[in-house]
């Protein structure tokens, strides 16, 4: 192997596996694998990284001095959120809306359903709160839409509160008022009292302001950003400064970054970490966006099956889907997010047969990393879709990743037998497939809600699949949803990571007014309006450059771009308008901003919905501000004969499919070559991943080593 | 007969006359008796129709983004389809479902009055209606159709409606309960062609921002609907190009045959032929009430809503309201198209969720709406401001109805207790800004359901006219109103009890700020009788809570000595936190709420109604009701009563541990004296009728039954019949 100079090191950190894909100045990639290490996810960050480096037979501590890039994202904190394994929360509310935790906004019932489920209202049901109502205290206080405060605070009823809470033993607290985000001072108040109190009893947790986790109208949605931060992101940044510690004690020079929900990446000490809770599935999109462009592809369905989670996004005509308002595990949220959908489902998903009833249930528990499937023989005592994998002879026991990793087949059976065939009364072949084929089926119809919901006409978009868990699973989920191709990649199991690397330093950095813009307005009131928006741009332009330069970017490589929401007066949706100038210099500058909002609402609206008639408001001044990085680029190599060459045949094996054992071939992914088309039964093994190949079905490696997967007879 | 009419040539007209002429005689829409353009190609024409729902689905979120009002914004009071030329609907959005089948009368009724020929259907025209005798629920429901053309020649229509929160009554808002005709519900559009080349007229618009209220919501609502009719006319327009127009023609009415087969295999797959009746009541407090007209009597209303349905062997469905009362000088009768838009509703949540949901599942179902009734009033002058307050109920009996069918099959998961209703809060006056103001205050949309047959009803989450339910946030609200919000939080006990709970509303509290001029004016209450029951034993859901308000308060000097505050109504019967907490002039009003204007630091509560419970309530598992009591959902008093648990509540701790020995022995006491409370059938329908051989009524009563005999005969016949009346006897 020729010497590589590694350039990028992007980890994605699953609920099971720790993916690394390490990227050299022409495009080559290695991947490593390693368990994910709850609790201690530096080793695996680091064992995972070693394996990549390993591969290139590079030294790990000079591959980190080299290093211009390291990526880190995790799906830790969206797993401690989806298992509700998270922060025991305390919060204090506006006195009056205790029960918001209960009844969260009526919409939460069917956000994110299918069109099917959102009319069938009986499926409607509210997602399990974060915290009970024994844990919420209010506190008398009110703030009305201008920031003038009616009710004070009284403090008396924080003392109580917070001694309450404390015999109850929270972790964290929480602290939410109406309109804090046009004035605080109510919150920052009960703030105050309550660390009183916390340090007169010596308890030392952290105290969450809405107000600064989202400083955005809609306290419901406020009230979740705040909540979920709390909930599910306190151990999250300990790893992550963990992770970074460990990163630079290997020799690298810079900070780890991690990546935002919209795209952008973020340092270690971000303080708004909710904001990277959906940026493992983020990084798969930024990922097939890169490709889709590379080739000529540019409407996409993504879908990334891992250990616990599985995935689905769609970028349309290029276009990637920017949710203002998305929902987190059906919470609704305030921050303008990549849009994904997510279930539980994957190789760890936990499989469960009701001894009484027969019920067979899918997860949403996952083994996760630990103890994992049975298989992994770290201690698992309950069936998993991995251990049903296994022993299906779908994943190569000796070759688990790369053989680093033995699996007890006869292990995985026997629990299999006993937990879900026995009581079933069925052979456990059988059982295997069976409980295989139900998450397949769950896989495919949240994709079949995706096309529903986001009004995507399958015959113009191509499937990508990956993720550690996608090319196992791939065959059965996208049969027969009419796709115009199907794809995975040989770096399946690190195609997040890869992503990941494909994104530029991005912040966003925003204020919360409300400017009024008169058609009337004589000139001495459009200057102060002027001077209003120069002055928050300023101010806004001054921090990111300054949070740049901590991060070790030079303050002048800063690109800024300064945007406007607005809207017509009286309107409630607002539009982002990016500024014509960065400096309103003139009256006629001042016109030129309403001009572009206008121009961009009419395009978005249509002609007939103008008004300017009324007004204008801005509701929010705020930039975008970007470095730009270097980023990996795929290699296009020249196609070869369609019968791979020999040293990628490993032999065959049996393999379980369709209610009977087929001798599968089994091949190298490594080995494999651009033009090779192979025909199942058929397993390709790659130390990261493994894609099954049922009989009839076939695979076409094309010039980007990009693997076309084509069904057979579609059912 | 198996093709698509030939359309070219004909009018509109005849084109509608030969497509009802094709599905009376063949029984087949559009004379299709065979789906060929299904059976060739079955992507392709799927295709289609996805890709149809995808354009209406994304030109709804496309208005929403334009308009200004928490409606629309908010809580989604909105819907966008498409319809053929003879005004079926193809395909539809999400949003107010009621609404896909009122558009469609309001075209066929353009098409039936000559619109062609006058004032003329041309390419960019807009048509405007909130009549809803021509085709709507009442006036808020202002919709807006334009005509697609291809090549000529007018292939369809694309509409949108969207609920008005202000609308220019007698009083602000937009369910207007105070009217009494027509003349006093607001701005009414008659099928009117209110813009041409794809703008609104300007004569048009100023007659809105002179007529109403609250201007912006109306008009920038309208270029919304206008905006997502141009988008989906566009949309469709390329659809053609790329499919053909014959394929489009034929495609689209295949969605709607396919759509009617589908609910009829739905109803044989569901449900058991045969003949189900059930009951709903509705009581209407107005007696002594400010501002009623002298047209009416000033008498509290009470309607009797029977229903007989009718499911045939080969799933055809028919309802007959037979029995009924008749309409009055209120705001509460419904239109024959009204009355399609709740069917319609009603379907699309419990069968016509899945493939083709389109008018086909209408086409499937018939309706007897007897004339003179307030199904169906015989003058276009009646007032259906709120009509929901009748047609909720009326389709809630519906709903009980399949559930009863889906129950005798085996489908317990798909029972649904349903409907109710869920008053709403409505103002206007002097704003926050200072200037007039008029707004419905619509968080009313996610009250609590009727409790499933598998589960609990939905907390806070079910409107039975909108299945995507919402209440909207706060801080959104009050920048539209000049009221702060003290609280809003769960109101214990609002859903009826059962082994399965009905879903439980909520109330808010609000305190009137800055402003020397709010009137609130409420709407949709029953709050004497039930107006909807419970299923297979479990209770109804309770009837409408009464209004709370203080004036003159001392808001002030408690804030100032930093004293409690009142942040809702609480749970003690006998005390509302507002006569613990403040000093003032009290007001307690049942039924709709109507007083003088209220100013900064008054008080007013308001409290959202739940849904019926399912099965026995003394069937529920204990630790459900002590988990429901911690919650807050279900007070000691209704558990100990209605469900017959012993709790220990540690209230300070709000922990409640359940005497499972205690419980058993009371539930066997509540069994055993069920027991001992029962007579024989026989016996109780002797001392009924002695009861109503002396007409011992309550006038309401009396007068309700005297209506319903006079205006149906074959109740009448019935009634005489089933209680062994003489022949002369009169109520």
């Amino acid at each position: 192997m020729s010497k590589k100079t590694p350039l990028v090191l992007g980890i994605d950190a699953g609920g099971t596996m720790t993916d690394t894909i390490l990227v050299d100045e022409e495009g080559n990639f290695a991947i490593g694998k390693a368990p994910t290490t709850p609790g201690k996810e530096a080793e695996g960050f680091i064992e995972s990284a070693y394996d990549a480096t390993g591969i290139w037979g590079l030294d790990a501590k000079k591959t980190f001095e080299e290093l211009s890039v390291v990526l880190y994202s995790g799906t830790g904190m969206l797993n401690t959120l989806l298992s509700r394994t998270g922060q025991r929360l305390g919060l204090l509310i506006t006195k009056g809306f205790e029960d918001a935790v209960l009844m969260g906004r009526g919409m939460q019932t069917w956000a994110g359903y299918s069109y099917e489920d959102r009319l069938h209202a009986v499926t409607h049901a509210h997602p399990e709160p974060l915290l009970p109502i024994n844990r919420v205290r209010g506190v008398t206080e009110r703030i009305d839409q201008f920031g003038k405060v009616v009710i004070p605070a009284y403090e008396r009823e924080v003392v109580e509160g917070v001694k309450d809470l404390i015999d109850q033993g929270i972790e964290a607290l929480c602290i939410c008022t109406i309109f804090s985000h046009v004035n605080p001072e109510h919150e920052l108040k009960i703030g105050e009292a309550a660390q009183k109190i916390l340090e007169k009893h010596n308890i030392d947790i952290p105290i969450y302001y809405s107000h600064q986790v989202r400083p955005v109208i809609r306290e419901q949605s406020r009230l979740n950003s705040a909540l979920i931060e709390a909930y599910a992101t306190a151990k999250g940044r300990e790893q992550l400064v963990n992770v970074d510690k460990a990163a630079k004690k290997e020799g690298f020079k810079h900070g780890v970054q991690t990546v935002l929900s919209y795209g952008g990446l973020a340092n270690m000490n971000y303080p708004r970490l909710h904001e990277t809770m959906i940026s493992g599935p983020v990084g798969g999109i930024l990922g097939a966006k890169h490709v889709g462009e590379l080739i000529g592809t540019d409407s996409v369905i993504v879908s990334d099956m891992g250990g616990t989670s599985f995935d689905i996004g769609a970028i349309t005509r290029g276009n990637v889907p920017i949710d203002n308002e998305p929902t987190l595990d059906r919470f609704k949220l305030n921050l303008p997010t990549i849009a994904m959908d997510t279930i539980g489902a994957g190789a760890g998903t936990i499989i469960k047969v009701d001894p009484f009833t027969h019920k067979v249930s899918l997860g949403p528990e996952s083994a996760g990393a630990d103890p994992g499937p049975v298989a992994l023989d770290r201690g698992g005592t309950e069936p998993t879709i991995g251990d049903c994998d296994a022993i299906m002879g779908r994943l190569n026991p000796d070759y688990f990743l790369g053989g680093k990793v033995k699996l007890n087949i006869e292990k995985s059976k026997k629990v299999l037998q006993e937990k879900v065939a026995d009581p079933l009364g069925i052979d456990v072949y059988e059982a295997a497939e069976g409980m295989v084929n139900l998450l397949e089926l769950e896989a495919r119809s949240s994709i079949e809600s995706i096309i529903s919901t986001r009004g995507v006409d399958p015959s113009e978009y191509h499937l990508m699949a990956y993720g550690g868990s996608g090319p196992l699973h791939m065959a059965e989920y996208s049969r027969g949803l009419g796709f115009k191709g199907t794809m995975t990649f040989p770096f399946a199991a690190a195609f997040s990571a890869f992503g990941c690397t494909t994104a530029d330093y991005l912040h966003r950095y925003s204020q919360s007014v409300q400017i009024m813009i008169d058609p009337n307005a004589d000139e001495t009131s459009r200057d102060q309006i002027r001077t209003q928006i120069n002055d928050i741009w300023n101010e806004l332009n001054t921090e990111a450059r300054d949070e740049f330069s901590s991060e070790g970017h030079d303050a002048d490589e800063v690109i800024i771009e300064p945007f406007a929401m607005m809207r017509y007066t009286g309107q409630l949706e607002d539009v982002e308008v990016p500024a014509p100038q960065f400096k309103l210099n003139s009256d006629d500058d001042l016109n030129k901003l309403t001009e572009a909002f206008e121009t961009l609402y009419e395009t978005m609206n249509r002609s007939v919905s103008r008004y300017g008639e009324i007004g204008f408001t801005i509701m929010e001044l705020g930039l975008t501000a970007r470095v730009e990085k270097v980023k990996p680029n795929l290699v296009r190599r020249p196609l070869q004969s369609k019968e791979p060459n020999a040293d990628a045949s490993k032999g065959t094996r049996p393999m379980y499919y369709n209610r009977e054992w087929h001798e599968a071939q089994i091949w190298e992914m490594d080995y494999l070559l651009p033009g090779n088309v192979l025909e199942g039964p058929a397993i390709i093994e790659h130390p990261a991943t493994t894609l099954v190949i049922p009989k009839g079905d076939y695979v076409y490696f094309d010039e980007w080593t990009i693997l076309h997967y084509e069904h057979g007879e579609e059912s | 007969m198996n093709t698509v009419p030939e359309t070219k040539m004909n009018t509109l007209k005849e084109q509608l006359l030969e497509s009802d002429r094709l599905l009376k005689e063949t029984g087949h829409y559009a004379g299709l008796q065979e789906l060929k353009n299904r059976t060739e190609d079955p992507m392709k024409y799927e295709s289609l129709h996805t890709n149809l729902r995808s354009i209406a689905v994304e030109a709804r979120e496309m208005a929403r983004r334009i308009s200004a009002s928490p409606g629309v914004r908010e809580v989604g009071e909105m819907v966008v389809a498409l319809y053929t030329p003879e005004g079926d609907a193809i395909s539809l959005s999400t949003g107010i479902m009621v609404h896909v089948h009122t558009m469609s009368r309001f075209i066929k009724w353009m098409i039936q009055n000559g619109y062609e020929e006058d004032p003329g259907i041309r390419p960019g025209d807009i048509f405007a209606n909130n009549d809803a005798f021509i085709g709507t629920v009442h006036v808020p429901d202002v919709m807006d159709v334009m005509p697609i053309y291809y090549e000529g020649e007018l292939i369809g229509w694309a509409g949108a409606v969207a609920h008005e929160l202000e609308v220019g009554g007698i009083t602000p808002g937009g369910d207007v309960y105070l009217a009494q005709e027509r003349f006093t519900e607001g701005l009414i559009v008659s099928a009117e062609k209110v813009g041409t080349n794809d703008s609104l007229r300007r004569d048009y618009l100023t007659r809105v921002e002179r007529n109403v209220r609250m201007p912006i919501y109306w008009i920038l609502d309208q270029k919304a609907k206008v905006a997502s009719c141009l988008e989906m006319r566009e949309k469709v327009t390329e659809l053609i190009d790329d499919v053909g127009l014959d394929y489009f023609k034929r495609t689209t009415r295949e969605f709607i045959e396919e759509g009617r087969r589908s609910q009829l295999s739905q109803v044989q797959d569901l449900m058991v032929p045969g003949r189900y009746r059930g009951q709903n009541f509705y009581g209407h407090i107005t007696e002594g009430k400010q501002g009623i007209l002298p047209l009416s009597e000033n008498a509290n209303l009470l309607y009797s809503i029977p229903l007989e349905l009718d499911v045939s062997s080969d799933g055809k469905m028919h309802l007959d309201f037979e029995g009924t009362g008749s309409w009055g000088y209120h705001s509460m009768n419904c239109t024959p198209a009204g009355m399609d838009g709740g069917l319609f509703v009603a379907l699309t949540q419990s069968m016509n969720y899945e493939g083709k949901v389109n008018d086909g599942a209408w086409m499937a179902t018939d309706m007897n709406l007897p004339e003179g009734t307030w199904t169906n009033p015989d003058s276009h002058l009646a007032a259906t401001a709120t009509s929901w307050s009748l047609m909720l109920p009326a389709f809630g009996i519906f709903q009980r109805l399949i559930s009863r069918g889906f129950i005798s099959r085996g489908f317990k998961e798909e029972a649904f207790v349903g409907q109710v209703n869920s008053p709403m809060v409505e103002m206007g006056g002097q704003s926050q800004y200072g200037d007039k103001f008029g707004m419905a205050l619509f968080e009313c949309a996610a009250a609590g359901s009727g409790a499933i047959g598998m589960k609990d009803g939905i907390d806070t989450g079910y409107v039975g006219w909108n299945p995507e339910s919402d209440m909207g946030n706060i801080e959104v609200w009050e920048q539209g109103i000049p009221m702060l919000y003290m609280g809003r939080s769960i109101s214990a006990d609002s859903g009826g009890a059962g082994r399965n709970r009905g879903g439980t509303a909520f109330s808010s509290m609000w305190l009137v700020h800055n402003t020397d001029q709010l009137t609130i004016a409420t709407s949709e209450h029953s709050s004497r009788v039930f107006d909807n029951a419970g299923l297979c034993g479990g209770y109804p859901a309770p009837t409408a809570h009464p209004h709370f308000a203080v004036r003159n308060t001392n808001m002030d000097q408690l804030v100032e000595e930093e004293k409690p505050l009142p942040h809702s109504l609480g749970n003690n019967p006998n005390q509302t936190d507002l006569e613990k907490y403040v000093d003032g002039d009290f007001e307690h009003v049942e039924g709709p709420y109507i007083d003088k204007p209220f100013k900064s630091g008054d008080l007013f509560a308001h409290t959202y109604n739940g849904g019926g419970g399912y099965g026995d309530p003394i069937e529920r598992d204990p630790l459900d009701i002590a988990r429901d009591v911690e919650n807050g959902y279900v007070t000691m008093e209704i558990a100990s009563n209605a469900h017959a648990v012993v709790l220990d509540y540690d209230e300070e701790k709000n922990e409640c541990k359940v005497d499972t020995k205690a419980t058993v022995k009371r539930r066997e006491e509540v069994r055993q004296s069920r027991l001992n409370k029962a007579v024989p059938v026989q016996e109780w329908i002797k001392s009924e009728r002695k009861k109503v051989m002396e007409k011992d009524f309550v006038p309401e009563v009396q007068n309700m039954y005297k209506d319903t005999l006079n205006i149906s005969e074959k109740f009448e016949k019935e009634f005489k019949t089933f209680w062994n009346l003489p022949e002369d006897f009169t109520m």
